[in-house]
């Protein structure tokens, strides 16, 4: 093998041919084929994407031109412009070479067409029409050449206009400036098709003139955006001839739209051209076909949603009659305007930011359409600032992407720099688009998967190597993002606040609909709460002017904006000189997104911060807002009760922890992080932390006082109620009650001191929040002894005890103190409580005193239905329904022995004691209240947590930190939905009511 | 602002108009109304008007009474009792929160809200009802209630009372854009029929609520008083509002199916076994008082018993016969309404029952063909004709079970209802009446 071969195979492969040995050979056949020399392959092949496949086709489209006798033509492109474009063509799309191998003839299209083209003379609605023989200047033309071979005819003209564009799109250096000329082309060869499909379904409907009908483009057509291969979006619309009744004219129109879309769609000896989807029409796919322009009118009155004003922001009359089209655009385009007045055009529009800022769902990392970053963030984007400012400023009504990115600019609503960055990368990414899709003329929007594809893509939208393609590919994604947040928000921030002269400061009544868009209730005050954090020259000013768009967009997620702005005001000023506080926000996202969320939705935490900050400086890391096992908690306060000598010092620390948990529990709770159960566990264990602690301190006190007995005498603290359950909230009482076990003379009076000790050490007002201990629930209630000895215990239970004692001792827990004694207590208790027989006279008992408990223990004033605690169906009946299973029960089914609701419910369910389906009404209840009270005492503003808020705004934030996505009017609803079924099965199954028949 | 919006504006300017009444209804059916200038209009459509809606009977608990009454300018109507110059307009409104959403209590929203039910399956829901009522002399305390004439079924009375009302009164409904499909003297003594065209349920129960006024207004005028209780004379028949209903799928009518049984479609038949399905359930909804249960219950055609059939006068659902080639008129009647339901709610239950029958598929049993009342209560047993609720009482019992009213009204139109009605009942129960004393007082 001589040198100069060698270095020619090199230089093939260098041009991207992949089987030098193959090409060769196939330059070979041609050279034969055409008579004629191939010029330097090499050279002429680097500008195709896919040399090897260009090559083929090029073999193919010579034998096919030879046997049609148009090699000529093919051999006179040698050397042109034209030329060029037919092999650029071959090498970027298969299914385009295809076509020419089908239809050789075409080849002489090419040294017709402009050697630089803008497609001005495409023309093809005329092209379209005369294809199928039909007057293109007629107002209703009707195609004379018909049936399959019409519809062939249409298919192959379009493709060979679709060629012209694509062969002009593949070859030009720079795509990215051809692509609104592309995208337009496409749009009017796609109405072109669906004239000239009309023109066919007239040929083949006589009764035609008996309707006017028109076809509006939606989506990418009627936006004269659209890519090589998508499904074309339509609705039709329609009216009756003159004399023609309504239901005849709506009966012909559909006929003829049904055939000009199949005309488009269907299959033949030509391909299919695309898809003609119609599902955009009123009542989607469940509509009528066609209507008329009155009952489009009354259905965008009376039913549409909003996202079917924003389909019509694109609507645009291609086909049909004129008129008719003219007159639906001048009914509907005001109703898209007017449609930001409606109610749910704030939650919709939210949806749609929430879609580009989270990618809730997001789909694979491939789509360049779906994708994060990808074509419909870009569009989203800029549909929304459109609605939302296209109302009072008409030169935002346009529908391009392009055009309304160039509007929102020069209209000052985006800044410069932002929207030329959009467009460039929804420029580029539309380019990648097109190139994939004209392949093989596929609807795609993945990114290849394998090294070829991304290879051929490359070379076909001119980038070097796969790498610096992926890599543009990646900064577009998260400069679409990025881009989102800066034009969606950073213009809000006043003039004063610009980082650069090109920034956009948008005017106060912009700013203002754009706050009250994203949900801010009270835009005048957030405007000012704004202007307060930005303005100055301070450090912490201008780390707040970056920070700030972020953090709008973050505030408007929580579920009470304005409260979220005004406290990161207030903490910003508190903490203005800490440095960490600032750099942390800034350079940690995540903490800064964190804060936020917690700002505007928990008053609680954000009350808790306020007073200690150090908290905010957990929310960079997940491991500092899981909650802290109880090994951990105990861990600790044994460390500080070994090392401090002061009882009252380390009664402060243990209480500071207990504090410190709350706030991390509750700042995870309000994050999502843990649910609310979960939460009423690491509450509990937090009290049983601060009451061991107390318990240990205490005995060390009367020790000094009273003797070493206090050291050494069993004694024990029992949970009782939520807390015994483990289900105790942010700001519950700990229900307790003390035992101990005789030990010689004193042993009571050390008890007694032991536990008046501890009550005052957690009840005691300092530093630190106090935890108040309610011993209510003891043997004898308020008016028994506040300790009492084990066999004290025993005796009461077994003589005196009333049937309400057992049922409190099913939430005993012993929390603190001496083993022996606790397994001792726990041992007599179960007797109690688990008895074999519950006797009728206890039920009896049981009953009455919860129905007369319903009627008193109500506070005045209050509806008894927004009780969470003791109304219908609230968390007593489901409660007092699963304790009397247990007293029932417990005895014989061992899982019954819980002090936990859900727990024992769970049992009582697979025990068989309560149907399936009630003990899901009990749980969808019990866990409803459960979860509304947790999140009143996350939102830290109801005097009450177990009254439901009667105010709908309210409700609405309580819904959404429930994280549903009801109205506060659904939410009431849904409680008092679930809270009626629950208050039945309690009716049937506790108080044993039959049902009357 | 709206194109509706800025031509009700326009109006009130070029009419003179002087006075705005706002309407709404409570949830028992009655019409409310409150009245502002012109001047007030826009500040209304865009912010709607605030009033204390805990003074309106079932619309909000006591301490959340802040409501708004946001008008809808498409029910904007001159009044034509007012006069032609300087004179009144009415507009429906739509009751909102003060945080903008809906309010779940306004029984045109519960409407509203099961017509989008509805819509989602691809159905719209038409409605076409014959209201009953009684024209007396003017009402003397303690009096039973005098009728204006005589006749009966149409009866046409010569210089009557009531063929003058019907005439003004049906001038007046097409003045505001109601049609009228037909009016004639019913079978009671003063007993008048108008039956209205048939339109879209809501349109139709706005028109409800717009009919009983002006005919009470009508009356007024002509020194008569119109009442459309449900049973005014203990001899005389009850005051019915039958209800025709249909479906439509975009222009089609879905209860038609040429060459089936009856050209009744699959929809329709599902439809029918729903409403006769749950018929117990709403009918403390459709018959709302506890006079209405003397009409139920009153023998003559009212229906009492859950059954249908196809032109059985006495039947609970009757599949009227239509000209042939009038597939679009195919509808089905529902007769136990009263005239005086909230027509917003008393449509909404019947839609939601057709619609679970549509959902769940439901069979519907075979049709009957003799005249209910003249079977022997053991014969209706075995032919499974179950009645219906027989007292106010019966009903809210049987409705208190009904998840499906439960949703349709929402539970707090619901809880309202229930306890209004209990209240009502208990009301009743203490009574001592006439009858009592007639019967026992000079025996026991």
């Amino acid at each position: 093998m001589s040198s100069r071969e060698v270095s020619y195979a090199q230089r093939l492969r260098r041009s991207g041919v992949a089987d030098p040995a193959r090409a060769e050979r196939l330059i070979g056949e041609i050279e034969v084929l055409t008579g004629a020399t191939v010029d330097d392959p090499p050279h002429a092949l680097s500008y195709l994407s896919d040399p090897d496949v260009g090559l083929l086709q090029l073999l193919r489209v010579a034998e096919a031109a030879k046997s049609a006798g148009a090699l000529d033509a093919l051999v006179s492109l040698r050397g042109s412009r034209a030329g060029a474009k037919l092999g650029v063509m071959l090498g970027g799309s298969v299914a385009l070479g295809d076509l020419l191998v089908r239809h050789p003839e075409l080849l002489a299209d090419f040294s017709t067409w402009p050697a630089e083209d803008d497609f001005a003379d495409l023309e093809p609605r005329t092209r379209l029409l005369t294809a199928v023989g039909a007057d293109p200047g007629s107002e209703v033309p009707i195609a004379t050449v018909t049936g399959p071979a019409g519809i062939a005819a249409m298919r192959v003209e379009y493709r060979r206009l679709l060629m012209r564009v694509a062969a002009e799109d593949l070859l030009v250096s720079t795509p990215t400036r051809l692509f609104p000329k592309v995208a337009g082309a496409l749009a009017d060869l796609a109405g072109a098709a669906l004239s000239a499909g009309l023109a066919l379904a007239r040929a083949g409907e006589p009764d035609y003139a008996a309707t006017r009908l028109a076809i509006i483009a939606m989506g990418k057509t009627g936006a004269r955006e659209l890519n090589y291969v998508s499904d074309v979006d339509v609705i039709y619309v329609a009216q009756a001839a003159d004399g023609i009744d309504e239901e005849r004219s709506l009966r012909v129109a559909a006929r003829l739209a049904n055939a000009a879309a199949r005309a488009c769609d269907s299959m033949g000896s030509e391909p299919a051209l695309w898809q003609v989807d119609a599902n955009l029409r009123p009542e989607g796919k469940d509509g009528a076909l066609v209507r008329n322009i009155e009952s489009h009118r009354a259905y965008y009155e009376r039913w549409a949603d909003t996202w079917e004003f924003q389909a019509l922001l694109k609507a645009r009359p291609v086909a049909g009659d004129r008129e008719v089209g003219e007159q639906y655009m001048a009914v509907v385009s005001p109703m898209v305007w007017s449609a930001v007045e409606r109610e749910g055009f704030v939650e919709s529009a939210q949806a749609m930011r929430r879609r580009v800022e989270h990618h809730v769902g997001a789909e694979s990392d491939r789509e360049l359409k779906l994708g994060p970053g990808g074509l419909r963030d870009v569009e989203f984007t800029v549909q929304l600032l459109q609605l939302v400012h296209g109302r009072s400023d008409p030169s935002l009504r346009v529908r391009g992407t392009l055009e309304a990115l160039r509007a929102l600019s020069v209209g000052g609503y985006v800044g410069r720099p932002q929207a030329a960055a959009m467009e460039r990368c929804y420029r580029q990414l539309r380019v990648w688009e097109h190139r994939l899709q004209l392949r093989k003329l596929a609807r795609t929007h993945l990114m290849p998967r394998d090294e070829d594809g991304l290879r051929l893509l490359a070379r076909a939208s001119g980038f070097a190597t796969v790498d610096y393609m992926t890599e543009v590919w990646q900064d577009i994604r998260r400069d679409v993002r990025r881009m989102h947040l800066e034009m969606f928000y950073r213009p809000i921030l006043p003039v004063v606040a610009r980082l650069s002269a090109d920034e956009a400061a948008l005017d106060d009544d912009a700013a203002r609909a754009r706050l009250s868009a994203i949900g801010f209730a009270d835009p005048v005050g957030a405007q000012r709460h704004i202007a307060a954090l930005t303005s100055g020259v301070s450090r912490r000013a201008a780390i707040q002017r970056q920070l700030l768009p972020a953090m709008i967009g973050w505030f408007a997620d929580g579920a009470d904006p304005d409260a979220g702005l005004l406290a990161f005001r207030q903490l910003s000023e508190q903490l203005s000189e800490s440095q960490w506080y600032l750099k942390l926000l800034r350079d940690s996202l995540t903490a800064a997104e964190r804060l936020a969320k917690l700002l505007s939705t928990s008053g609680y935490v954000t009350r808790a911060l306020l007073a200690s900050a150090e908290a905010i400086s957990w929310l960079d890391d997940d491991a500092d807002l899981e909650p802290r096992t109880l090994e951990w908690l105990s861990a600790e306060a044994d460390a500080i009760l070994t090392r401090s000598d002061d009882p009252d010092q380390a009664v402060t620390a243990l209480r500071g922890a207990r504090r410190r948990e709350l706030v991390r529990i509750a700042a995870a709770d309000t994050l999502g992080r843990v649910n609310a159960s979960d939460a009423g566990q690491a509450v509990s264990d937090a009290a049983d932390m601060l009451i061991a602690g107390a318990l240990r301190i205490a005995r060390h006190v009367v020790a000094r006082e009273r003797g070493e007995l206090a050291r050494t005498l069993p004694f024990l603290i029992v949970a009782m109620g939520r807390y015994g359950g483990r289900e105790m909230s942010y700001q519950s009482d700990a229900d307790v009650q003390f035992v101990y076990d005789d030990a010689g003379d004193g042993s009571n009076d050390i008890a007694l001191a032991l536990a008046i000790q501890v009550r005052t050490m957690l009840q005691r007002v300092g530093s630190q929040p106090s935890l108040a201990i309610d011993a209510d629930l003891r043997p004898e209630g308020k008016s028994g002894a506040l300790v009492r000895s084990l066999g004290s215990c025993a005796e009461y239970y077994r003589r005196w005890s009333d049937p309400w004692e057992a049922q409190a001792l099913l939430r005993a827990r012993p929390c603190a103190g001496n083993d022996d004694l606790a397994r001792a207590f726990t041992d007599m208790i179960d007797d109690v409580r688990y008895p074999p027989k519950l006797p009728q006279s206890a039920l009896k008992q049981m009953r009455t005193l919860k129905a007369r408990m319903e009627s008193e223990r109500l506070p005045r004033g209050v509806d008894p239905r927004r009780h969470l605690k003791l109304g219908p169906g609230g968390l007593s009946d489901v409660e007092w329904t699963i304790q009397l299973l247990q007293l029932r029960h417990a005895h014989a089914k061992d899982g019954l022995q819980t002090t936990q609701t859900l727990v024992a419910l769970d049992a009582a369910a697979d025990g068989g004691l309560l149907r399936a389906s009630d003990a899901r009404a009990l749980r969808e209840a019990w866990v409803l209240a459960t979860d509304l009270r947790g999140a009143m005492a996350l939102r830290g503003n109801a005097r009450d947590t177990d009254v439901l808020p009667a105010d709908v705004r309210e409700l609405r934030i309580l819904a959404e930190m429930l994280g549903t996505r009801l109205t506060g009017p659904e939410l009431d609803d849904t409680y008092s939905r679930v809270s009626r079924r629950a208050r039945a099965v309690a009716e049937r199954v506790f108080f044993g009511w039959t049902v009357q028949a | 602002m709206d194109k509706q919006q800025e031509y009700v504006l326009r109006s009130v300017e070029e009419r003179d108009i002087r006075f705005i009444r706002l309407w709404f209804t409570d949830v028992l059916g009655v019409l409310k109304s409150v009245a502002i200038a012109p001047a007030e209009l826009e500040n209304a459509f865009n912010e709607g008007i605030g009033f204390d809606g805990s003074a309106v009977e079932g619309l909000t608990r006591v301490y959340e009474a802040d409501m708004l009454a946001v008008p809808d300018p498409s029910t904007f109507q001159i009044l034509p009792w007012r006069g032609d110059r300087q004179g009144a307009a009415r507009m429906f409104c739509d009751i909102v929160t003060p945080g903008g959403e809906p309010a779940l209590s306004d029984p045109r929203q519960v409407l509203k809200r099961t017509l989008k039910r509805a819509a989602a399956l691809g159905f719209t829901f038409y409605t076409h009802p014959e209201i009953e009522f009684y024209l007396f002399e003017p009402p003397v305390d303690g009096q039973t209630p005098k009728p204006v004439d005589q006749a009966g079924y149409f009866d046409n009375v010569p210089r009557g009372t009531a063929h003058e009302f019907r005439r003004t009164a049906i001038t007046m409904l097409e003045s505001m854009g109601i049609s009228v499909e037909f009016s004639h003297h019913e079978a009671g003594p003063g007993q008048q029929e108008i039956d209205l065209r048939y339109a879209d349920a809501l349109t139709m129960a706005d028109n409800v609520m717009t009919f009983r006024t002006v005919i009470k207004e009508v009356a007024l005028e002509q020194g008569v008083f119109a009442s459309f209780m449900p049973k005014p004379l203990v001899d005389g028949p009850g005051s019915g509002m039958h209800t025709h209903i249909s479906l439509f799928e975009g222009d089609r009518n879905a209860f038609y199916e040429a060459g089936s049984d009856h050209q009744l479609s699959p929809v329709a038949r599902q439809f029918m076994a729903g409403l006769l399905k749950y018929a117990p359930e709403v009918t403390a909804i459709t018959n709302q008082y506890v006079n209405s249960y003397k009409r139920l219950w009153g023998g003559a055609e009212a229906p009492s018993f859950v059954c249908w059939g196809s032109n059985n006068r006495s039947a609970l659902v009757r599949v009227p016969i239509h000209k042939p080639g009038k597939g679009q008129s195919t509808r089905v009647e529902y007769r136990a309404v009263d005239a005086a339901a909230n027509p917003y709610l008393a449509f909404s239950v019947l839609l939601a029952a057709g619609l679970k029958g549509i959902e769940d598929q439901l069979e519907l049993p075979e049709g009957a063909e003799d005249d209910v009342w003249e079977l022997s209560p053991a014969e209706r047993r075995a032919m499974g004709y179950e009645p219906l609720p027989a007292s106010l009482s019966e009903a809210v019992a049987v409705m208190e079970r009904s998840e499906l009213v439960a949703e349709t009204l929402g539970e707090r139109v619901f809880d309202f209802v229930l306890r209004n009605k209990r209240a009502e009942w208990e009301a009743y129960r203490n009574q001592v009446t006439a009858f009592e004393l007639q019967r026992y007082l000079p025996v026991l």
